[in-house]
């Protein structure tokens, strides 16, 4: 059991508007609202029910007295993290990033192994004129499905004339997933690090490849100076106005799910939309629920890195099925861990799960 | 009850390609990021819980360069009492020398002890010969691969050792004696970053290992090599019988299918 | 006479398999070989080795590293010290071996997996076999624990039986003693302590299929796994779940059918010694780690194992 302080949960009214808007209530034992309520009375709460959080933010945004539930969550989670007692995958993500400075554990040397797939050479930030740095982060220097999506940028960039650079093997994880496991410590750590790098190399931006990374970099590291932008708002204009070409045709019923970190949480809507609507052939659809209250696909908040005690039918499994009876035979995204938490029931149902950037780099 | 556990900062290889530099004199870790030993994570979580039950109170132990205080702070994070450095630059490969520098410290500094536990093996040499040397010199009773400890007396402990095959021995052993402790006794805690900048307040002490007595090496290293290449996937082809028939094959050589 | 002296490993009455690699490397040494084994009705290789030294001993106390001190001695005493002594690489192998080359002062060189003769060298593993140092013992007896797998092939047959000897054992010592032997409990199967996992994928198609899996799990006598689709479906149960979202696994044997080898499936499985990957897919990224693959029909491939295991 998880003993509490009360904070900000003492404006609460119990309204419910977050566990109403929560992708996890109902489905599992988790229910914010009862979370927030025991805080205020300070009882100790199932040490199983914080991880079920995956960190959507949709109860933060909806709620009218502003108690920031899923902060609560992150504060609950804190508690089990200094006592030592958490699940045992997500242990081992945080022991990995503490030595490797990813979750997985892979070998920080190879960081910058995805460059090799370039048939070009992309310079250190440091060497750049823009001081433009493409931020990989974790997941998409090692998993290989996700290593395209560096790839694909990277050419879209040059094919736009767009100058970039790398951090390489200095680049750690953003720490946005261990920020929201609870791990403030590691999360200030791995901060300090990259920090000590942008400010040492002159970053004046940083292009996240994942809208994780993104929210982390531009909300959670303070004021650094330097703006802070997703790929696909870099992109859009570019796209728009004609300055990157697409003479392919891409002739298929596209449907885009909004990534949580990308959307609600941080506002990017029309770009990849307009992305999409640039693209000759490609028929796009709507989930749904889409924008603001688009269905979390469940792969935050630690989510991606072990299983929770219930099991249920996937959100992502939900997400397909829309899909499907919308008529769509692609399902696009601009997030590594909707592709990831997406691609297995989609597969099963004959759609296919594609990156923003895949779809571009099939037409360039 | 007070128990001594001995812990160390090896390089995290795993991932890793490992290059031997010159004529086999060196691997080059210059690129690699180090961490606690596995087993001495498990060795010290399972010190703590002892105490935990029976009082008294653990002394982490590392030999090493100045940078193993890293693991001393791990470890009074996770309860240890007093973190002890014996500071060496030297790589000491034999396990002899080890044992004989750990005894010739402890009867030295008269280092109290009921209980010595040491991890199984260290993930870099994989010796696992430590503490069964240690023991041999000190004339202290042993056991190692111990993958539970069912009672803690004052005079005895009774603890249960891992064999092969899912079977397991128990047996009793007559305190103060050397404890070899096996990964997966215990599901060690999560030692969060607040936790260790706390215990980085607990002071450390750090002894110059040249001051204890040890002999010369017993076994020499000549030098590194690499293994005999094995190039990606053994494709196994023929007809449907013939590969089942391969694969039973390497079941029966891999000892898992008789 | 310079002589190899082979501590034997017996357990619950059997002669381990795996002193066949102490055996190995003893004719590779060269030097008389001596077999070291406790009284019962052990099925000894006689013809193996040079001579059969039989010390009157309980096993469990002949297992005892503290009783193997005492029972060396004896021997040492009788026959003069070896040149190298020999003992298994195991649990108890290992805890005898250590121990005893801190008694006598010995020098200890573990895991022994080659022996260059002419170097007089032997070759033992770092880093998880990423490397190999070679050792040089200085003075004798040299203490080695021989791995199992390593030296088989080179324990010779002798024209005759070995000589029959034997020493008195020492009592036993009352500082460390056995209580009894504890069989794992198998209430809950843990995938991380077996030492073979079938472990099946997607490529199973539906549920009907498991069935049969669980049929060739039993014939070849594994535990059944999975990746996280088959336990994202409740095909099998989330305990059974290989993965950095499941559990972490090393066994000897990992036979996976009709896995792809997505990321984080990998990360969890890539350590086991010898992984066998089965599935239609030439590309799939699992062949990239396996040791052993056949491209084919995963149920094909069960149907004949299975047949094949039967009879």
């Amino acid at each position: 059991m998880v003993e509490q302080a009360a904070t900000r949960v003492l404006t609460c009214i119990q309204c419910g508007k977050c566990t109403g808007s929560c992708p996890e209530s109902g489905r599992t034992p988790f229910n914010v609202r009862m979370l927030v309520r025991k805080k205020q009375f300070q009882t100790a709460v199932d040490e199983a029910l914080p991880w079920y959080c995956t960190s959507c933010g949709a109860c933060t945004i909806r709620c009218p007295r502003d108690v920031k539930p899923s902060e609560v969550i992150i504060e609950l989670r804190s508690k089990l993290v200094e006592d030592g007692d958490i699940p045992v995958a997500l242990q081992k993500a945080l022991e990995n990033t503490f030595v490797q400075k990813n979750p997985w554990g892979r070998s920080r040397n190879k960081r910058a192994d995805w460059l090799e797939k370039l048939d070009f050479e992309v310079p250190h930030v440091s060497e750049t004129e823009s001081k433009r740095l493409l931020f990989v982060c974790c997941i998409q220097a090692y998993d290989p499905r996700c290593m395209v999506i560096p790839v694909n940028v990277a050419r879209l960039f040059k094919a736009g004339g767009l100058e970039f650079g790398v951090l390489g093997e200095e680049e750690a994880c953003c720490g946005n997933e261990i920020r929201r496991i609870g791990e403030a410590g590691l999360f200030e750590e791995l901060e300090e690090e990259n920090k000590a790098a942008f400010e040492e190399y002159g970053v004046k931006e940083i292009v996240a490849l994942s809208p994780h990374c993104m929210n982390a970099l531009k909300k959670e590291y303070g004021d650094t100076g330097i703006k802070v932008v997703h790929y696909t708002e870099l992109l859009a204009p570019l796209v728009e106005e004609g300055a990157i070409r697409l003479p392919g045709s891409f002739g298929k019923k596209v449907i885009y799910h909004d990534p949580c970190f990308l959307g609600k949480q941080n506002g990017v809507f029309d770009e990849p939309r307009s992305i999409l609507s640039a693209v000759p052939g490609l028929t796009l659809l709507e989930f749904s629920r889409s924008r603001e209250v688009s269905l979390c696909c469940e792969g935050g908040g630690g989510r991606m890195f072990f299983e929770v005690e219930a099991t249920y039918q996937r959100n992502a499994e939900v997400r397909v099925l829309d899909a499907v009876d919308k008529g769509a035979e692609v399902i696009a995204t601009a997030c590594p861990f909707c592709v990831m938490t997406l691609e297995d029931p989609a597969t099963e149902k004959g759609l296919a799960v594609k990156e923003l950037s895949e779809i571009l780099t099939e037409v360039l | 009850m007070n128990i001594l556990v001995f812990t160390k900062r090896v390089a995290a290889t795993q991932e890793e390609e490992l290059r031997i530099t010159g004529e086999g004199q060196a691997v080059d870790l210059s690129k690699v990021p180090f961490k606690v030993n596995d087993w001495d994570n498990y060795s010290v979580e399972e010190a703590v819980r002892i105490v935990d039950k029976a009082g008294g109170s653990v002394t982490a132990i590392s030999i090493g360069d100045a940078e193993s205080d890293e693991v001393l702070r791990r470890a009074i994070a996770m309860g240890a009492k007093d973190g002890f450095l014996v500071e060496t630059g030297e790589a000491l490969h034999d396990p002899f020398t080890r044992g004989e520098l750990i005894r010739g410290f402890i009867d030295k500094e008269k280092v109290p002890f009921d209980i010595i536990l040491t991890g199984v093996q260290s993930e870099d040499d994989q010796f696992g010969a430590v503490g069964g040397v240690l023991a041999g010199l000190m004339g202290l009773p042993y056991a190692s691969m111990v993958i539970g400890i069912d009672a803690v007396e004052t005079d005895h402990v009774v603890i249960r050792r891992e064999l092969e095959g899912g079977l397991q021995e128990k047996v009793k052993v007559a305190t103060p004696c050397v404890l070899s402790i096996q990964s997966g006794i215990n599901e060690p805690r999560y030692v969060s970053i607040m936790g260790i900048r706390k215990a980085s307040k607990v002071e450390r002490k750090v002894f110059k290992a040249d001051g204890y007595e040890k002999g010369s090496p017993k076994i020499e290293l000549v030098k590194w090599v690499y293994p005999e290449k094995k190039g990606g996937a053994t494709m196994l082809d023929g007809e449907l019988a013939d590969v089942c028939g391969q694969l039973l094959g390497i079941l029966k050589e891999k000892g898992v299918y008789q | 006479m310079s002589y190899t002296l082979i501590v034997a490993e017996v357990r619950r009455g059997v002669f381990e398999e795996r002193n066949l690699d102490s055996l190995g490397l003893g004719a590779l040494l060269g030097a008389q070989s001596v077999l070291l084994v406790p009284d019962g009705a052990y099925q000894v290789p006689d013809k193996l080795v040079d001579v059969v030294l039989k010390v009157k001993a309980a096993e469990e106390a002949y297992l005892n590293p503290m009783n193997m001190g005492k029972i060396l001695e004896a021997v040492f005493a009788a026959r003069g010290k070896p040149d190298h002594v020999l003992f298994t690489q195991s649990s108890s192998g290992t805890e005898s071996a250590a121990y005893a080359a801190g008694l006598f002062g010995m020098p200890v060189i573990t895991d022994v997996s080659g022996y260059d003769r002419d170097a007089g060298v032997f070759l033992k593993s770092y880093y998880s076999d990423k490397v190999f140092g070679q050792f040089k013992a200085a003075g004798a007896p040299a203490v080695l624990t021989v791995r199992s797998g390593s030296f088989r092939e080179f324990a010779a047959e002798k024209a005759a039986a070995a000589a029959a000897e034997a020493i008195e054992g020492a009592a036993a010592v009352e500082a460390r003693t056995f209580v009894e032997y504890v069989e794992e409990e198998k209430t809950d199967i843990d995938i991380t302590k077996a030492e073979f996992l079938l472990s099946v994928g997607r490529g199973i198609g539906n549920q009907d299929e498991v069935a049969g899996y669980e049929e060739l799990a039993g014939a070849l006598k594994a535990v059944l796994s999975g990746s996280r689709p088959v336990i994202d479906k409740m095909w099998l149960p989330k305990a059974r779940q290989v993965g950095t979202s499941g559990k972490t696994v090393k066994p000897k044997v990992y036979l996976a059918m009709g896995i792809s080898g997505a990321f984080q499936h990998i990360a969890g499985m890539k350590d086991s010694d010898c992984i066998i990957a089965v599935n239609k897919d030439p590309g799939a990224p699992i062949f990239q780690y396996a040791h052993y693959g056949i491209i084919g029909d995963i149920h094909k491939v069960r149907d004949k194992l299975k047949e094949l295991a039967k009879g």
